[in-house]
């Protein structure tokens, strides 16, 4: 079976409630703020109700990983990321290499916010935005038009 | 919650942090805390477009934390009435207030210059602000949300727009995309002091403390928002699906008040904005339910193929003001005058009272186009509407400078006062029910269809039956029980998803240890707070008016009885006991 990622399918149906980060700001945590969130929802500056919705596509060979000087950031079966933050120098590499911007940073500890791809911010959506989605590599192209 | 407050004095461009943990132990939040806070730094009797006239910014222990406490409380000394101004407003400042570590800004004092006040967890930057005074409101969100100032994660933009700047008394404040603190001229008071623009953000959070008590409480909320139905038609239709239900019931405001349905209001109907403006639903922050119903307005301004889009808000209220109370029922002519008030930054319901006042006052003889530059007014025309904001947005005569300052300044002024439909100083909201919708905007703290709902007793009314004196009851009860959803603060159309369990556990969880009975005192002493100030502002009970014209004619309960009105407002004092 293909493992299961955050995939942004419906972006235009995006009302901007900001729900999907607060869902994984308290899941992982239990944080009441968006600023703790796996993924960033933003409004396009002079473009009212369009949102820029950047989430962690769980890649095959993730530039994150391969970019990280020390070795903090790795990624598991699931395509979860995982920081070892003791190893991390908080150079911001990692999220800088990613060119999609689907990784967060957190402001407060200097530290990358990786996605366990555990689907908390779908579940806490209400316009059937995000979902977990199992990809197949001829879907892959279909999916990184969605991501915006 | 947090238990900060941040005192901001322009007169000095200085601030400081105060903790307040004992009067955010006592007030709790939003409106009473704001409460208390004017009477601490307000003066009465002083000059509501004065430097003492504060303004102050609340938000409740819900904010940023449960879903839909989206609100921001905004207190002041109201140039519109002269007496408590109240109003409040979505978007996402609740969440930059809280991002920023507060639980209320006081703002004192006044500039010399224009500024914007560039606020985060530590510290305020004033930003001269020349280069935006006489920007529009929506011009100037778009240049500060541009600007990379001070404040990390999301920030929320609070601003003023040309009219703030001319300090009509019904200047609103606009908040990010298009949410306002629409009523009683906060727009005018920030005008006053100089302030074009607030920009805040920051990083504070707390940490939840019971994650099991929390998850099994939030959830429950969430899922009432979300799949219970209760609030799925203010995301469908909005508000505006209320303009076919009024005019049903013989309730719908038109030409001034004069009759309560409107041969337009298919036309003008929620869902003909919906089936073919609507372009798309977003919402506060935290809110899953997306009220905020923009529409999309395609205009031809070259003779080939030049065109242009904008987008705009619309709801019930704006609909009435500028729709069937000015006999308008192209929703494209709607839709262009709410983005001139849009930019100019007016309270839509005061203009479109004022205006209708306007048209009624030139057809009844009491002006004459001396007075208005040569325009002849009449009701329906949207065009000749479009060229009396112009007039007032420049100022060029007398009579426009007055128009900016309500029906009532007007009627004082010109005649008219019959027909002025102002209850305490402030426009009607679109209700033409009956006799509680009447008492409430007379009676109520803010003189709002928000204080009590006296609307939707009227409705109940129809259908069942209750004495005057149990509709003053429940209209008290109503206005008593919003102290509390006002300072939390929630949404209003989430009140049916906080009752008042609900409440409770939140409180426990998120305030302190308290019951409903801690409740029921605490929105007697916040109600009866609010109405000794507005007597010290020098309002009284016992001085009603109600307009002569509404007297004449036909609302969704019969006529309406002056000396009923006049019943219901002795009783409704009474229940409020002071």
């Amino acid at each position: 079976m293909m493992k299961k990622h955050l995939t942004v399918i419906a972006r235009d149906q995006c009302i901007g409630c900001l729900s999907c980060m607060f869902a994984c700001s308290r899941t992982w945590h239990e944080a009441l703020t968006t600023s703790k969130a796996a993924l960033k929802i933003r409004s396009y500056i002079g473009s009212e109700g369009n949102f820029s919705i950047r989430v962690c596509k769980a890649c095959e060979e993730p530039e994150c990983v391969a970019a990280c000087p020390t070795g903090a950031l790795s990624q598991k079966k699931n395509g979860a990321l995982q920081l070892d933050a003791e190893k991390c120098v908080s150079c911001k590499i990692c999220v800088e290499s990613c060119l999609i911007g689907g990784l967060a940073w957190d402001e407060e500890f200097a530290k990358p916010l990786p996605c366990f791809q555990c689907g908390a911010c779908v579940r806490y959506c209400p316009n059937q935005v995000l979902a977990m989605t199992r990809m197949q590599p001829e879907n892959a192209k279909e999916e990184t038009d969605n991501v915006d | 919650m947090w238990t900060k407050i941040l005192e901001i004095d322009l007169t000095h461009k200085s601030f400081r942090i105060l903790e307040e943990q004992e009067l955010f132990h006592q007030a709790m939040g939003g409106t009473a805390l704001a409460t208390h806070l004017l009477e601490r730094y307000a003066d009465p009797t002083g000059d509501p477009l004065g430097p003492d006239n504060p303004v102050i910014l609340a938000i409740g222990p819900f904010s940023n934390i449960l879903p839909i406490a989206t609100k921001t409380t905004a207190l002041f000394k109201s140039p519109h009435t002269g007496e408590l101004g109240e109003s409040h407003a979505g978007g996402r400042l609740a969440m930059a207030i809280y991002n920023a570590g507060f639980g209320a800004l006081v703002i004192r004092g006044a500039s010399s210059d224009p500024v914007v006040l560039d606020i985060d967890e530590n510290q305020v930057v004033f930003h001269s602000a020349r280069a935006l005074w006489g920007q529009s409101a929506s011009a100037t969100e778009r240049i500060l949300r541009a600007r990379d100032w001070a404040q990390s994660g999301k920030k929320s933009i609070l601003r003023i727009g040309p009219a703030g700047e001319r300090l009509s008394t019904y200047a609103c404040a606009t908040v990010d995309t298009q949410r306002h603190f629409g009523r009683l001229g906060l727009g005018a008071v920030l005008g006053s002091k100089k302030v074009k623009a607030l920009v805040i953000g920051g990083n504070k959070y707390q940490k939840i403390s019971d994650k099991k008590r929390f998850k099994s409480l939030y959830d429950s909320i969430y899922e009432a928002v979300v799949s219970s139905g209760v609030m799925h038609k203010y995301h469908d239709l909005g508000t505006a699906g209320n303009i076919l239900k009024l005019n049903q019931n013989l309730g719908l405001p038109t030409r001034n008040f004069n009759q309560p349905w409107f041969e337009g209001a298919d036309k003008i109907s929620g869902e003909a904005f919906g089936d073919r403006y609507l372009s798309q639903q977003i919402a506060c922050a935290h809110c899953q339910c997306g009220c905020i119903h923009l529409a999309t307005l395609r205009e031809q301004f070259h003779e080939e193929h030049g065109f242009k889009t904008f987008q705009v808000s619309y709801d019930f209220e704006l609909i009435y003001a500028l729709g069937s109370n000015l006999s308008i029922d192209s929703p494209d002519d709607i839709l262009r005058l709410l983005h001139k008030v849009e930019k100019e930054g007016w309270d839509a319901m005061s203009l479109g009272v004022t205006l209708a006042w306007a048209t009624e006052a030139f057809l009844s003889g009491l002006l004459d186009t001396t007075q208005t530059n040569g325009i002849i007014l009449h009701f329906g025309d949207a065009d000749t509407y479009l060229k009396v904001l112009d007039q007032m947005a420049r100022q060029t005569t007398d009579f426009y400078r007055d128009l900016e300052k309500g029906a009532a300044f007007c009627a004082a002024r010109y005649g008219g006062r019959d027909f002025a439909i102002t209850f305490g100083g402030n426009e009607g909201a679109g209700y033409m029910t009956g006799e509680n919708t009447f008492t409430d905007w007379l009676m109520g703290p803010r003189h709002s269809h928000l204080d009590g709902a006296g609307y939707a007793i009227d409705l109940e009314c129809l259908t069942s039956d209750f004495s005057l004196e149990e509709q003053v009851k429940k209209l008290v009860a109503e206005t008593r029980f919003r102290m509390l959803l006002n300072s939390l603060v929630i949404c209003l159309f989430a009140r049916s998803v906080y009752l008042e369990e609900v409440i409770l556990e939140g409180l426990n969880l998120l305030w302190r240890p308290c019951s409903s009975a801690d409740l029921e005192i605490f929105n007697q002493e916040t109600l009866q707070r609010k109405y000794a100030f507005k007597m010290k502002c020098g309002w009284q009970p016992n001085l009603i008016e109600v307009p002569e014209k509404l007297s004449r004619v036909i609302t969704s309960t019969g006529k309406v009885d002056p000396e009923s009105i006049k019943k219901r407002a002795a009783l409704y004092w009474q229940e409020v006991g002071l």
